[in-house]
């Protein structure tokens, strides 16, 4: 195959991120929106009853943009925005086609005929879906060869490189917080074991709204959703205890109180930055100081998942538990996660010790972050597409002419190095 | 998106955030990046020195593209930069690249960020200028002949003979089945793009294309180069250069005539290279759009008779004209109410 010396290319389409780039790099090239804006001129058309060849001889389907720029263009009169992803699943597939088609040559300029494509699949994601996903990537692109990996087990083949790993196994339970949705998966030898999966409603989005909330309460100088991004990203961190927190913003106001200043073209405004700093990432912890409807805390959550999970490797799930994503990357947030955990583990052990009179051996509960934890899902498809054996892990365009779309419907997985 | 860029969006990104970072701290960087064409540039500071940013390039063709003089061309055109990019040369170009240059980002501090941006713009262009090369040849052998012609009898047999024999240049960009021929003379020159497809569908949508190609400069496009299409045979100019099976069915033959006003010296010339070279990616890239619309009105016609079936679907009608309700559980049973 004349594809041997390319590096593979690999794509997450996430709900709102999209990360492109190539397998053997530490970081995606491109991070943007998953959005495309479309001209709205060329729908009418379309959508309308002229059916003569000369109207069909435009180039209207060329005229679209993503990304970022997409963002950009839909703010003119003549384009419209839109989301082909929705709930981490294709919904959109004209959209998504050519979402692919710009990132593809534009971005990434890769002549897909060469290249191996890594794409990533939320759990649960329907195996037609799967289907019409190799029948675009082959048909459309003819691209060399495909593999469809589940978003949860990248993000534990991606947290391979911290030093707490000892063994490189697919078992672990995934907790993965972006933007719109906090998942709880838990994975079992690469497989992700779909009746435990739980979601939060609770994710990125909602701590900045948290945050912007408390700053208008305040009456800040300055309290548009920005500031309330940056300063969710540059102050918050996680703490072990609300109450003693309080205290020593008490005691030391000088150095736990911060001070965000947001510059404008003409002049600078002062936002003091307080509470909220352990506030916001509380919310995982103690949703009811946000939210009304949902009350159930994260380690919580994590530990129903796992008792929901097959006995056998519940051990295993409570061991290895991997955090993704941006709305994870807090300071502290794996330590207060595993303390909150073990707390609820020995409590029912010692339940159980109780009752039985038996002897329990104890449940290890580890949480484990690294470095890359914010595009660990990507940085999970770029490891395994660099090893040597990706390519006979991948289904080629020969195979997919042999066989059929049927054929993505199952990947071997990746056997552990 | 109707064109494709000449430069490498991605090689210019990757420097801009470089040169003009973020936050204080240099952090090494360590970046594959790959172009058309088997192309691939590696970017990475040097180990020991995080000022130092290493860019190297590999082409599949570059055995060729040296022996049209790209390692000069290039030299050429990164000569006024001298002051903070230097070329690699021999055996300090990085291994399993062919060309590599050295950016110090501390000289660079002193210039200011127009400048940078002209450094930024220019190595994004490398592949561009890389693959130049032999045109640039192929242009300057055309300016030559078109000196020593300009006063003889171009018709003369002799003339013809030797313009029969002049050198064709063969740039074999995709390994030996997809080349680029290029045979200059005292009139024109003629770029020859031999292709191959994998994809029976691609291969008629190709014809499609090089038919609407070659009809275009009959219709309005007139100042267009002429293009030619053969199926299977190759051009006569060529026929000795050509390597491999000479009868592939799936082989076809792209020829541009370009005349004196396509190869007016300046930005005019360098426009034409920039475009030409970019011939293959830019067909690729069409027929791909084209299948992506195709599937596009193929999912809007599913859709239409979709909807045109569930109308058409018969009403069960009891003896009174009444519509029976009969809706069926998966497994055939029906939601019979008291009736048995």
């Amino acid at each position: 195959m004349a594809s041997m010396g390319t590096p593979a290319v690999v794509m997450d389409n996430g709900t709102g991120l999209t990360k492109l780039g190539f397998a053997g790099n530490d970081s995606p090239s491109y991070v943007f929106p998953t959005a495309i804006a479309t001209s709205t001129a060329s729908k009418a058309t379309r959508g309308g009853r002229s059916t003569a060849l000369s109207s069909k001889r435009g180039l209207e389907d060329l005229d679209f943009f993503i990304g970022d720029e997409a963002l950009e263009a839909a703010n003119g009169p003549s384009y419209g925005l839109s989301y082909p992803i929705k709930h981490g699943q294709i919904e959109d597939w004209d959209h998504m086609e050519r979402f692919w088609e710009s990132s593809i040559f534009k971005y990434l300029r890769c002549e897909p005929e060469d290249h191996y494509f890594l794409l990533t699949e939320p759990p649960l994601n329907p195996p037609e879906n799967r289907e019409s996903t190799a029948e675009i990537m082959f048909e459309s692109f003819n691209c060399a060869g495909l593999y469809i990996a589940v978003q949860a087990v990248l993000a534990l083949a991606a947290s391979w490189t911290s030093p707490k790993v000892q063994d490189r196994s697919l078992s672990g339970t995934v907790i993965d917080s972006g933007d719109g949705v906090t998942h709880v998966i838990p994975v079992a030898e690469g497989y992700v074991i779909g009746t435990a999966i739980k979601n939060i409603p609770l994710a990125g989005r909602d701590i900045t709204l948290f945050i912007q909330q408390l700053l208008r309460d305040r009456g800040e100088a300055d309290t548009s959703l920005q500031t309330a991004e940056k300063i969710k990203q540059q102050f918050c961190y996680v703490c072990p205890d609300i109450v003693q927190e309080f205290n020593k913003f008490d005691q030391y106001p000088q150095e736990k109180f911060a001070q965000y200043i947001v510059e404008y073209a003409e002049r600078k405004a002062t936002v003091d930055v307080g509470y909220e700093r352990f506030l916001a990432p509380e919310i995982f912890f103690n949703p009811e100081i946000c939210s009304s409807d949902y009350l159930t805390p994260l380690p919580t959550v994590v530990d129903l998942v796992i008792q929901a999970s097959p006995i056998d490797v519940r051990k295993k799930l409570y061991k290895n538990i991997v955090l993704s994503g941006g709305s994870t990357m807090f300071k502290d947030f794996g330590k207060r996660l595993q303390r909150d955990l073990k707390g609820l583990v020995n409590e029912r052990i010692q339940r159980s010790e109780r009752s039985s009179g038996a002897q329990s051996t104890g449940v290890d509960v580890q949480v484990i972050s690294h470095k890359k934890q914010r595009y660990a899902v990507w940085f999970g498809g770029s490891l395994l597409a660099q090893t040597a054996e990706f390519k006979s892990y991948c289904y080629t365009k020969s195979d997919y002419d042999e066989y059929g779309p049927s054929i993505v419907r199952n990947f071997s997985l990746f056997s552990v190095p | 998106m109707l064109q494709i860029e000449p430069n490498n969006l991605l090689v210019q990104k990757t420097l801009t955030e470089r040169i003009f970072p973020d936050s204080e701290s240099l952090r090494s960087v360590d970046r594959i990046i790959t172009d058309f064409d088997f192309t691939t540039y590696h970017i990475s500071t040097l180990p020991d020195q995080k000022n130092l940013l290493l860019i190297s390039i590999y082409l599949k063709c570059f055995g060729d593209l040296t022996k049209y003089g790209v390692i000069d061309y290039l030299n050429g055109k990164y000569a006024k930069y001298s002051q903070y990019l230097s070329v690699l040369s021999g055996n300090d170009v990085e291994q399993g690249y062919d060309y590599s240059l050295v950016l110090d980002l501390n000289e660079l501090e002193s210039i200011d960020d127009e400048g940078k941006n002209d450094v930024i713009n220019e190595l994004s262009f490398l592949k561009r200028h890389a693959m130049a090369a032999p045109f640039e040849k192929a242009f300057a052998r055309y300016d030559e002949l078109t000196q020593t012609y300009a006063n003889s009898n171009t018709y003369s047999e002799e003339v013809q003979q030797e313009l029969q024999n002049e050198e064709v240049l063969v740039i074999k960009y995709r390994g030996s089945d997809e080349c680029i021929y290029i045979k200059p003379s005292f009139d024109r020159v003629t770029v020859i793009f031999s292709t191959v497809f994998q994809d029976e569908t691609d291969k008629i949508f190709g014809k499609v294309f090089l038919q609407e190609f070659v009809d275009a400069r009959k219709r309005s496009v007139q100042t267009a180069p002429q293009v030619l299409y053969s199926h299977k045979e190759a051009p006569l100019d060529i026929q000795n250069y050509v390597q491999g099976k000479k009868d592939d069915e799936n082989k076809g033959y792209i020829t541009f005539v370009l005349f004196p006003r396509h190869l007016v010296k300046g930005d005019r010339r360098d426009n034409c290279i920039s475009h030409i070279q970019f011939f293959r990616n830019y067909f690729h890239y069409h027929i791909k759009c084209s299948k992506a619309y195709m599937h596009s009105r193929m999912r809007f016609r599913v859709k239409e008779f979709l909807k045109i079936l569930n109308r058409a679907k018969p009403e069960n009608v009891d003896d009174e004209g009444k519509a029976i309700e009969n809706r069926k559980t998966a497994s055939g049973r029906r939601f019979d109410v008291g009736r048995v």
